[in-house]
């Protein structure tokens, strides 16, 4: 494995995460541009304790699945607490195409982002892991206009009725409420919920429920979608963080979500639904109407990008500008001859 | 994956055809005979077990460490790692494979030496040699040489399947899963999916009860073939055992077994 380290030629930072810092890199072997994941060694304390936790979630899980909205995992290299994990190269990801106000993003072009990031996880789902952190962030795309849900660090197998789960996941914006009320026993609900919180980002621009803790985000959950009662969230005042909150109305999805029509709003009133037995799976929300109706889901190729990679792709086939930088390059060692 | 064995890398890349297992062990097989052989798995087999009860694993953290180990060896000679470092990195990393949280280093190097001297003294008169950083580094050469491939399907989780169509039986159900637990000192694991292991060690603990099971058994539609191959397995290792002294035999055994070379010196 430590040979590896030479097979990955580093290009560019990309990024720096809690866990990891993550950088482009060319495989040369294949000519291939890659993403290297550097998971971060951390304490001394850490270190010894081996391969991290959250790099093994990864390799364990995208070990086992293929799928075409699922981030490939094409290798891993390292040498003891210091592992490194290689992906398919992605050039962006949702959070930054929903921050870009150059990008105008259509009815056509949010569909088809849904409809990648719902077979996605229906694949998942039906494997029985949770991916547990979806987020804008999480959802990347590469220039030709297809997604991958990546980041599997809190992904978890789930269907044991007797395995306790930890509460504590998903980033606070797209966390479900049952989550918020401390709930153990969960099950694909939570990631439906972060999906409903994602659409509605995508269709507002800006993150629809942004609590500053936990508990203004369960107010927030409830003031836009109404506080929910025994009657209509059974089992919810059993929660271990249950409390009773102001009886708010709700507002009308539709005056909140100017622009959706009926088939839009009801596919939001599923996902969003405050009862985690009555959200929708991916497979139902994969068979509503909204997405038999027009407009068309927009082609892959023809999805927006950020203006610094849409520059980049006009670039690529240019031959004549390499050649020149070529050339320069070789006057250039012939300078440093002398 | 609860999901889908079929697309799993256990399934697709992990069961073993017995040419190659022949094939790879040859070297290791020039210097041991085949029953030795055996005798050097069923060992280290049991010193995971011990490891794993000592450390209070559930007992699918304890398979998964074995059948890493096994196929670690299935590719590689034991002169390439030595099993007694092996062993307790394999249940190193099973027990954050299976989520069952980390074992703080010094904590398994501490159980590791409670375990030779109380358990496997007639083996092993020294210490036990390793320290932190040999695990550490051992770690990685074992992810490496399973080839990332961690998720492994055990037969416990068929078994319980089988026994409730069978009608609860709480007998048979323990017999069986301790004929699985035994199962994991044989190359089935290697072999075989795990539904027909199961199917084979439910069979075996129907003989020794006396259970005639014959009609459900016929229409299981499994290859029975396969499952008499796999209960052969399994026989054949209780007569090895009823035979066998291990205390007595192990440390010749342990003496004769491909070593790694010390490093070399430069």
């Amino acid at each position: 494995m430590t040979e590896k380290v030479r097979r990955y030629e580093k290009i560019d930072f990309l990024g720096e995460g809690q866990f990891a810092t993550v950088y482009k890199a060319k495989d040369v072997e294949t000519n291939k541009i890659v993403a290297v994941k550097k998971i971060k060694v951390g304490s001394r304390a850490e270190a010894r304790d081996g391969i991290n936790r959250t790099a093994l979630r990864e390799i364990k899980l995208l070990q086992e699945l293929k799928h075409d909205n699922i981030i490939g995992l094409l290798d891993v290299f390292g040498y003891k607490s210091n592992v490194s994990l290689v992906f398919d190269f992605m050039d962006t990801d949702l959070e930054v195409i929903i921050k870009d106000s150059n990008i105008v993003l259509t009815a056509a072009n949010i569909k088809a982002y849904m409809i990648q990031t719902l077979q996605g996880l229906d694949y998942l789902h039906f494997n029985w892991i949770l991916h547990r952190d979806l987020k804008p962030n999480n959802l990347l795309v590469n220039s030709e206009g297809v997604l991958k849900i990546g980041d599997f660090g809190l992904a978890k197998f789930f269907g044991s009725p007797n395995r306790i789960n930890t509460h504590q996941v998903v980033t606070r914006w797209y966390r479900a409420p049952e989550l918020l009320y401390g709930a153990r026993l969960y099950g694909t609900g939570i990631d439906m919920w972060a999906i409903g919180c994602i659409l509605a980002e995508l269709l507002l621009r800006v993150p629809f429920l942004p609590g500053e803790s936990d508990l203004d985000q369960l107010t927030k959950i409830f003031q836009t979608l109404g506080t929910p009662t025994e009657e209509t969230w059974q089992g919810m005042t059993e929660l271990p963080d249950f409390i009773q909150f102001k009886p708010f109305p709700g507002m009308p999805l539709k005056h909140i979500f100017t622009a959706a029509g009926d088939d839009l709003l009801d596919l939001i009133a599923s996902l969003l639904n405050v009862n985690p037995l009555e959200r929708c799976t991916c497979d139902q929300a994969l068979q509503m109407p909204y997405f038999n109706n027009k407009p068309a889901p927009t082609a892959g190729p023809k999805l927006p990008l950020p203006t610094i990679i849409k520059r980049q792709r006009e670039e690529r086939p240019s031959l004549k500008r390499k050649l020149l930088e070529s050339i320069e390059g070789a006057s250039l060692a012939k300078k440093l001859q002398f | 994956m609860a999901g889908n064995f079929w697309q799993s890398s256990h399934h697709q890349q992990w069961l073993l055809d017995k040419q190659d297992l022949i094939r790879e062990r040859q070297h290791d097989l020039s210097v041991l005979t085949e029953e030795e052989y055996q005798k050097i798995f069923i060992f280290f087999s049991s010193m995971i077990q011990m490891i794993g009860e000592q450390l209070k694993l559930r007992q699918q953290v304890v398979a998964t460490a074995t059948v890493y180990f096994k196929r670690f060896y299935a590719r590689n000679s034991l002169k390439c790692i030595d099993p007694l470092l092996l062993a307790p990195t394999t249940v190193f990393l099973a027990s954050k494979v299976e989520e069952f949280g980390v074992i703080s280093n010094s904590r398994l190097i501490s159980t590791m030496g409670n375990v030779i001297k109380n358990k496997f003294s007639y083996a092993y008169s020294q210490e036990f040699p390793y320290r932190t950083n040999h695990i550490l580094e051992c770690e990685f050469y074992l992810l490496e040489h399973l080839d990332c491939c961690l998720i492994v399907y055990q037969p416990y989780r068929p078994l319980l399947t089988l026994i409730q169509d069978v009608g609860p039986d709480d007998q048979l159900l323990m017999l069986a899963w301790r004929i699985i637990n035994d199962s994991l000192r044989t190359d089935v694991c290697l072999l075989y999916p795990p539904y027909q292991i199961a199917i084979g060690c439910l069979q075996i603990a129907c003989v020794i009860l006396q259970k005639d099971l014959k009609s459900w058994f016929a229409e299981l539609n499994a290859d029975m073939e396969k499952i008499q191959e796999i209960a052969r397995y399994i026989i054949n290792l209780y007569e090895l055992w009823k035979k066998y002294d291990e205390k007595n035999e192990m440390p010749a055994i342990l003496a004769k077994m491909p070593k790694p070379k010390a490093a070399p010196q430069r």
